[in-house]
């Protein structure tokens, strides 16, 4: 009798080792997946990554030697101004600041060199912001940007929704004075790697957000009288600027 | 309602609530890698290419981690994922904070500098990512929770288990294993 019950127990002692053994494998087979799909989520988003990367562009005429903007004037101080076309903040010192720019470049105190990035392709159902580059890529090519540019902040339209459609741009484009060599760039999306090649050298630079102006390499306040500040102080240390 | 009984509940409510976080979290930046890693970038804390990979892959592990927690599989190991990941975001903005950047967390959102004038939240960002934080703990010390995978898999099925024993017991007296199975 009793040895029964000790069969019992003992039965049951090994019945509850193996259901622990059973759960300790479980777990660790759920834990050994669970992670390799952590690790695999990764990957993916590393391989998307990766593979939209473009290597080969394009840049358009009046670019920089660079390849990452495009040039206006010869002065001696060099502006960096980075934009995308879709930013609210780029319009508001594009109205403010762009006259005051272009009397620089008119009296030969500056190099303007403009980055139309597109960062907030997430900001549009269309990406609005790389198209909008890549059309400026073309206006360049036709001799212009500056032009199209203007007609681009005057159209901005709101961020979250769809953007104006390629035919649209072609309209501006007809607006800034370009014609069928332009409708045909723009309709074959011939900038759109130079596109990704500014936004990324813009990224490597440092530059995370638009707009971003830059002095003489120095981060400057977007604003026509910081920036006016700035190369006035760029040209007097000119000299010894350059050295360093 | 003791402990016993609440305990479980309290730990559905993090594994949910951190699910939401997650899965927004990374939904969010998932359709623009390029914006979330330039967001890492950022910081100034890791080398642009290391960032930009950083900031893809980032996205799709938030979402699996926020899966894993919804569904309350490999609980534990989903709320140790959380805990890291608040601590390394709660690093990142007191550092970017001590270093006088002027940034959005890039949390929810794109991230990047903010506009003059606009100032950095990072104490409201903080003491939320900490409440976070304390949320993935609870479920780290508490994994158990109501309506979860782990427990599904967890409950044992008699039938088998049975099997199992009678195979590894085959040697035992078939009479005895009779009237264990009655007695069961």
């Amino acid at each position: 009798m009793s040895s029964r019950k000790d069969q019992n127990a003992a039965a049951r002692m090994v019945r509850e080792q193996i259901a622990k053994e059973q759960r300790r494998k479980r777990t660790m087979w759920i834990s050994i997946a669970a992670v390799s799909a952590l690790v695999i989520a990764g990957l993916i988003g590393w391989a998307i990554y990766a593979g939209g990367k473009t290597t080969e562009y394009t840049a358009p005429k009046g670019a920089n030697s660079a390849g990452n903007g495009i040039v206006s004037g010869s002065g001696p101080v060099v502006v960096d101004e980075y934009v995308d076309y879709l930013c609210p903040h780029c319009k508001t010192f594009h109205d403010e600041a762009a006259a005051s720019l272009q009397q620089l470049v008119n009296d030969g105190k500056i190099t303007l060199v403009t980055h139309p990035v597109a960062y907030l392709d997430g900001a549009s159902t269309n990406r609005y912001s790389t198209r909008a580059s890549a059309a400026a890529g073309c206006a360049a090519e036709f001799g212009k940007f500056t032009e199209f540019s203007n007609v681009l902040f005057e159209n901005q339209p709101a961020e979250g929704g769809a953007g104006p459609s390629d035919e649209d741009l072609i309209v501006f484009g007809r607006q800034a004075g370009l014609g069928e060599d332009f409708a045909q760039c723009v309709q074959d999306k011939r900038f759109i790697n130079w596109t990704n090649h500014v936004s990324e050298e813009a990224g490597r630079a440092g530059v995370s957000g638009t707009p971003t102006v830059l002095v003489n390499g120095k981060a400057t306040q977007a604003s026509s009288t910081a920036i006016a500040t700035a190369v006035a102080a760029a040209a007097g240390a000119a000299p010894s600027a350059s050295t360093s | 309602m003791t402990w016993h009984r609440a305990q479980p509940w309290v730990s559905l409510a993090c594994r949910l609530g951190l699910a939401g976080i997650f899965i927004v979290a990374g939904a969010l930046k998932v359709t623009d890698l390029a914006s979330s890693g330039r967001a890492v970038n950022a910081y100034q804390i890791m080398p642009y290419d290391l960032a930009m990979v950083v900031g893809a892959a980032q996205p799709f592990v938030e979402i699996v981690v926020g899966l894993l927690l919804l569904f309350g599989l490999a609980t534990r190991l989903a709320a140790w994922a959380s805990a890291v990941m608040m601590v390394a975001f709660i690093a990142g903005i007191a550092s970017a904070w001590s270093r006088g950047l002027n940034i959005d967390c890039g949390c929810f959102s794109k991230g990047g500098p903010l506009p003059p004038g606009v100032t950095p939240n990072y104490l409201p960002d903080i003491i939320r990512d900490v409440a976070f934080l304390a949320m993935a703990i609870f479920l780290i010390i508490y994994p158990v929770s109501r309506f979860s995978l782990d427990a599904r898999l967890d409950r044992p099925s008699p039938a088998l288990e049975d099997d199992v024993l009678e195979e590894e017991n085959s040697d035992e007296p078939s009479e005895q294993a009779v009237r264990r199975r009655e007695r069961l």
